[in-house]
């Protein structure tokens, strides 16, 4: 309830008596209609209504004095218009949310790849020559590409015969080697390898599903591994949600696109995932949006041929788990050699952000998972 | 938290500052009784009594040398223009007392006034009403302009502005006062000054602006998103000083800069970021710098309004000569 306290009705008065009452509560009212008859010590008047709305309250019966000031009249406060100014203009006006989305305060941190700095000119000499940038040596301050650096360029290249088969990497394939430069020229890795005992899972069990199920719950467990790292700041941070690259092979190069919040997610809505990856890789559909903000790396590449692979890492994450072909081995249980089944299992982890206990716990997480089951 | 609009953010911090700083002061033309003309100060008067908020007479200078006298004797007087185009006969007042006490006195007194003024056009107004003239403030050596762009900035960056120390101008888009509504904590954290807000995060493209031209800038950047181009927005949110640096670090990843304002394009706010971008980032850049603004004229009547106001499609044409630059 909104409430209308009794003005001063005239220069310095403390009160005044209600004389007639022109409203009743339910009432609908507009702005200055008359509410009341007040007489004060100089005059009897009208006092007009503040809003327009529907009255909730009267404070005072007819004869009863008012103080300056105290309350005389309820409005329900829902159904007063408010009084929005009437000067001049007219402003748009809307219920709708004010969206900022996740404002940050100052800069946004994501720099992915090292800034190239390009004189102007050399940048347009480099395009009309067909000159790739990226294969410029800069020799200006702070890396700076010249015109100088352009043309020295194209003159090797009119001096050398050109083989037939090289070709300036593009698209995925180019961001592929400059992630692994990157990832090889910041990043501190060491890779464990380990199997994992699946001789008791069902042989028509969806193994990449499994594996992926099994890193949301060695994440949990661990979560120093589900993190994001910046070697310049030496911020650490890890993450609530567990989202899953997923390398995926392709002739143009290497995809990784990202399951979000893996950990809400079904073995179904897993496998629907990858299927929905899978076509959208080989049709070259897929979203930049989806190829973006990897918590950690799983590649499934024994399903092509190997055992162990030393893993690269793709900064900002800090761990790779890379899982081999499949095979069945001896084994040895209680003193006795059984045939069964193994999966060999290699996690490359960033020694800046990542302890080997953290790590190995966390491989082991992953082991006894697919294990119990 | 309930749900404001910006002009009732504007409110709010008045009230919060006004209850736990007995020295915050509102004054101006019908701030008190009327609740001033867009209800900014609106139950101020009821609240903390005409001794803290008063109705002044129909004099800008007299409004800006009042401010100043009573900023530099303690108090923290705010003061409202009606509208940015009232502010022009206080300038005496505001360029040659507030904004050089500090300097004047080295330093032994300070001037801790914040001039507010609803801005911009957009709301069907008659001239003088519909200015957008940071730049003649944001030249001014002394002086902090801030523009705030939703209702939880409203609120935090009027907050900061109160408790600073030195004059700031407060320039508040009236086009966007009650257009849409926000939660605001009404917990009396200010926000901080001489920043900038990154409203949206990208990789091609960096969309600098503040204002209510924000409103057509986050849509836009919407679009595009649609279409695979990342945009970058940034509220500069502080006009003077400028924080380069972010905008900086967001040229220096996309390569691409664009300033959008609504005010003229000869001595804008943006000519000076160009500059900047240029003397500092020229080589990250893929392609000019360029900006995208009102026009060089008194800005039109309703009809018109429209035509001058830079628009989605405008900033949108934009960024797509700036993606041809690969």
């Amino acid at each position: 309830m909104k409430i209308f306290h009794l003005p001063d009705l005239g220069e310095g008065l403390a009160e005044a008596e209600i004389r007639e009452w022109y409203v009743k509560v339910g009432d609908v009212v507009t702005v200055d209609q008359p509410l009341v008859s007040m007489e004060t010590a100089k005059a009897v008047v009208d006092v007009p209504s503040p809003y327009a709305g529907k009255i909730a309250q009267l404070f005072g019966k007819d004869n009863d004095i008012i103080q300056t000031n105290a309350p005389l009249v309820g409005f329900e406060s829902d159904k007063i218009k408010q009084d929005e100014g009437s000067v001049v203009g007219k402003l748009e006006k809307s219920e709708s949310k004010w969206d900022d989305g996740d404002v940050i305060i100052g800069q946004a941190k994501t720099k992915l790849t090292e800034v190239n700095k390009i004189m102007p000119a050399a940048r347009v000499l480099a395009k009309e020559m067909n000159i790739d940038l990226a294969l410029v040596v800069p020799t200006g301050p702070q890396g700076l590409i010249t015109v100088g650096d352009v043309k020295k360029l194209l003159l090797e290249r009119s001096s050398t015969s050109t083989a037939k088969h090289t070709e300036t990497l593009h698209g995925v394939r180019r961001v592929m080697a400059q992630a692994m430069v990157q990832s090889s020229q910041e990043i501190v890795p060491v890779t464990i390898f380990e199997d994992a005992d699946i001789t008791s899972l069902p042989a028509n069990v969806d193994l990449t599903v499994e594996l992926l199920k099994a890193i949301v719950t060695a994440a949990k467990a661990e979560p120093a591994l589900n993190a994001w790292f910046d070697g310049k700041t030496l911020e650490r941070t890890l993450m609530d949600k567990i989202n899953i690259g997923l390398a995926v092979d392709s002739k143009e190069g290497l995809f990784v696109p990202v399951i979000k919040e893996a950990e809400k997610c079904s073995h179904e809505e897993l496998r629907k995932y990858i299927e929905d990856y899978k076509h959208a890789v080989a049709n070259r559909s897929i979203a930049p949006s989806n190829m973006q903000g990897a918590t950690i790396t799983l590649s499934n590449f024994g399903m092509i041929a190997g055992r162990y692979a030393t893993p690269i890492i793709l900064p900002p994450t800090v761990a790779i788990i890379a899982c081999g072909r499949t095979r069945e081995a001896a084994l040895c249980r209680k003193g006795k050699l059984i045939a069964g089944r193994i999966m060999p299992l290699s996690l490359t982890f960033d020694h800046r952000a990542v302890t080997g206990g953290e790590a190995t716990r966390f491989l082991k997480e992953i082991i006894r998972y697919l294990e119990k089951e | 938290m309930p749900e404001i609009t910006l002009v009732e953010a504007v409110t709010q911090a008045l009230a919060y500052e006004m209850q736990n700083d007995p020295n915050v002061v509102v004054m101006g033309e019908d701030v008190g009784k009327d609740g001033g003309v867009f209800r900014a100060t609106q139950g101020l008067l009821d609240k903390f009594g005409s001794q803290r908020v008063l109705d002044t007479p129909l004099a800008e200078s007299m409004i800006g040398g009042m401010a100043v006298g009573m900023a530099i004797r303690g108090l923290k007087p705010v003061a409202e223009f009606q509208f940015m185009g009232f502010i022009y006969p206080a300038m005496d007042q505001i360029i040659n007392h507030a904004a050089r006490i500090r300097n004047r006195t080295r330093g032994r007194l300070t001037c801790p006034v914040v001039f507010r003024a609803p801005f911009g056009a957009g709301i069907h107004a008659p001239e003088h009403h519909s200015e957008s003239t940071e730049a003649l403030f944001a030249h001014i050596p002394g002086l902090r302009v801030v523009i705030p762009s939703s209702p939880r900035r409203a609120y935090g960056l009027l907050l900061a502005a109160i408790r600073d120390p030195d004059p700031v101008i407060f320039l508040e888009p009236s086009r966007l006062y009650r257009f849409a509504k926000q939660e605001v904590n009404d917990d009396g954290n200010a926000l901080p000054l001489d920043v900038c807000f990154t409203l949206r995060t990208g990789q091609d493209v960096t969309l600098v602006t503040w204002g209510a031209m924000v409103k057509e800038t986050l849509a836009a950047a919407d679009k595009l998103n649609d279409e695979g181009v990342s945009a970058e927005v940034i509220d500069v949110a502080t006009i003077k000083p400028l924080d380069i640096e972010t905008i900086l670090a967001s040229v220096e990843k996309t390569g691409r800069c664009i300033i959008i304002h609504e005010a003229p394009l000869t001595g804008g706010v943006g000519a000076d970021i160009v500059a900047l971008v240029a003397e500092r980032a020229l080589f990250t850049l893929k392609a000019p710098p360029v900006r995208v603004t009102g026009f060089d004229t008194i800005v039109p009547y309703a009809r018109m309004e429209k035509y001058y106001i830079p628009s989605e499609k405008k900033i949108m044409n934009a960024v797509h000569r700036l993606m041809e630059f690969t």
